[in-house]
């Protein structure tokens, strides 16, 4: 069964086509490593399945009432806020135990991927600390859609070490759509499906 | 280790900046007695130390207090009034293009019309015990509405977007998204909205003359030609307003602390 399709999906931005007639399904409760050149739309694809674009043509099917998470390629993090305020976002308002058994596992999060655990705002986080709480935001919500767009960009071996050490089990279960630029991303994704964004189409490999 | 630092050197430039302060004030009050000597005429320019003295006979007077709370509660009043409508007004305009292009001309007018207009229109309107609820109100909404306007339509679009994916609710986007990219504009505006009002209020009280205000003493004190009561009770004036504004930002400063650190 598919969680994510694209049905003919035509994108382009002015005179600049980016998606021509893509077709794709992306089974459910799988990871899906997107990759392709520079500027061949693997961002678009994102934006579109994310429900931040309207294809110009074809259709998006994204399964009704699903909940998604994103992790951009820009941080997108709300800068006076603490890390677990920031990663909380997605969880509205908790209040009282609830709130007490998540600030715990945020902290635990926190941690494991090599990040303070303390009250000072984001603001004040180095970018690659940044990018860290962006993904926890990402897999700590309750999203059976993920979506991650370069997640790993001008990270260190180590911490992409104990990031993926943190991360991996926690997208078991769910549709994961992962763009990368590097092929060595794949290994890390232990059972992942490889696809290819290029010349406007979109292909499994 | 760097925060304390940090902090200690920020604590020595605080002194080093009140230290500057006070010389540049005793500079001025210096220049205000020598010029006080050089014109010796009381009626034109009355000398600080008189006027401390009238100051502190003033204080010491039940009259001094009530009038300073009733103009500060009328003028309390137009202003809190008038931040709540502004945000609100805002709010709904952010969403509503209609509602915008409706009030931009009223504000316009609001903010172009001089005060001494509105007081005489307002006169004509409701008694003059509320003069300054009114003149306070029409003074701050078009600052308020318009800074708060603009810090929601500057809220950035990349956060937003992040908000739509999670679908974080309505009530979170504001609590969280909203509210820390429209405060900087917010303190912005109530800082100057607040000076503004009160100015404007104790204007309005002085040809309004209702009764028991700081306004009325200050015409009392030109009709008697009684110089050092104008200068005694413009100097109360400032402090309010010095005072006001610190209050202001130390409980803004509080909200956003609170607010900022929690986990």
């Amino acid at each position: 069964m598919s969680a994510v399709e694209l049905q003919g999906v035509e994108k382009s931005y002015g005179s600049l086509h980016v998606l021509r007639g893509a077709s794709a399904a992306f089974e459910e409760g799988r990871v899906h490593v997107v990759m392709g050149p520079s500027g061949a739309g693997k961002t678009t694809l994102l934006r579109l399945v994310a429900g931040l674009e309207a294809p110009d043509a074809g259709e998006v099917v994204v399964p009704e009432g699903a909940r998604l998470g994103m992790v951009f390629q820009e941080d997108r993090l709300l800068d006076n806020l603490t890390a677990t305020a920031n990663i909380r976002l997605p969880h509205g308002r908790l209040r009282g135990e609830e709130l007490e058994a998540f600030l715990a596992r945020e902290r635990t999060a926190l941690a494991s991927v090599g990040l303070p655990v303390d009250n000072r705002p984001v603001s004040e986080l180095s970018g690659g600390q940044r990018r860290r709480v962006a993904i926890l935001r990402c897999v700590l919500s309750e999203a059976s859609v993920l979506f991650f767009d370069e997640p790993l960009k001008g990270m260190d071996v180590a911490t992409v070490a104990r990031v993926m050490d943190y991360l991996v089990p926690l997208l078991a279960e769910r549709t994961v759509l992962w763009v990368t630029h590097d092929p060595k991303e794949k290994e890390l994704l232990p059972s992942s499906v490889l696809w290819d964004v290029r010349d406007g189409a979109v292909s499994r490999l | 280790m760097p925060r304390g630092v940090d902090k200690s050197r920020r604590e020595g430039g605080r002194l080093g900046t009140w230290g500057v302060r006070l010389l540049v004030l005793g500079f001025w009050l210096l220049m205000w007695q020598v010029a006080t000597w050089a014109i010796n005429a009381r009626i034109i320019l009355v000398g600080p130390l008189d006027v401390l003295a009238r100051l502190c006979a003033l204080v010491i007077t039940g009259e001094f207090w009530a009038s300073v709370g009733v103009s500060l509660a009328r003028i309390a009043v137009g202003f809190a009034l008038a931040v709540l409508s502004g945000v609100l007004l805002a709010a709904i305009a952010s969403r509503a293009r209609v509602v915008r292009e409706l009030l931009e001309p009223l504000m316009g007018v609001m903010k172009a019309v001089p005060v001494a207009s509105f007081v005489i229109l307002v006169l004509l309107w409701v008694s003059s015990s509320y003069l300054s609820v009114v003149i306070a109100f029409v003074m701050a909404l078009p600052i308020v509405y318009t800074n708060v306007l603009e810090g929601i339509r500057q809220t950035s679009p990349q956060l937003l977007e992040m908000c739509q994916v999670f679908g974080v609710g309505t009530l979170e986007r504001v609590r969280l998204v909203y509210a820390s990219q429209v405060l900087p504009y917010f303190r912005a505006a109530v800082s100057l909205a607040l000076a503004l009002s009160w100015k404007a209020g104790i204007a309005a009280e002085v040809i309004g003359l209702p009764d028991f205000t700081i306004g009325e003493h200050l015409y009392d004190a030109k009709v008697y030609l009684d110089t050092p009561d104008l200068f005694a009770w413009t100097v109360a004036i400032v402090i309010v307003s010095v005072a006001l504004d610190s209050l202001m930002n130390r409980a803004l400063d509080r909200v956003a602390v609170r607010w900022e650190a929690r986990p």
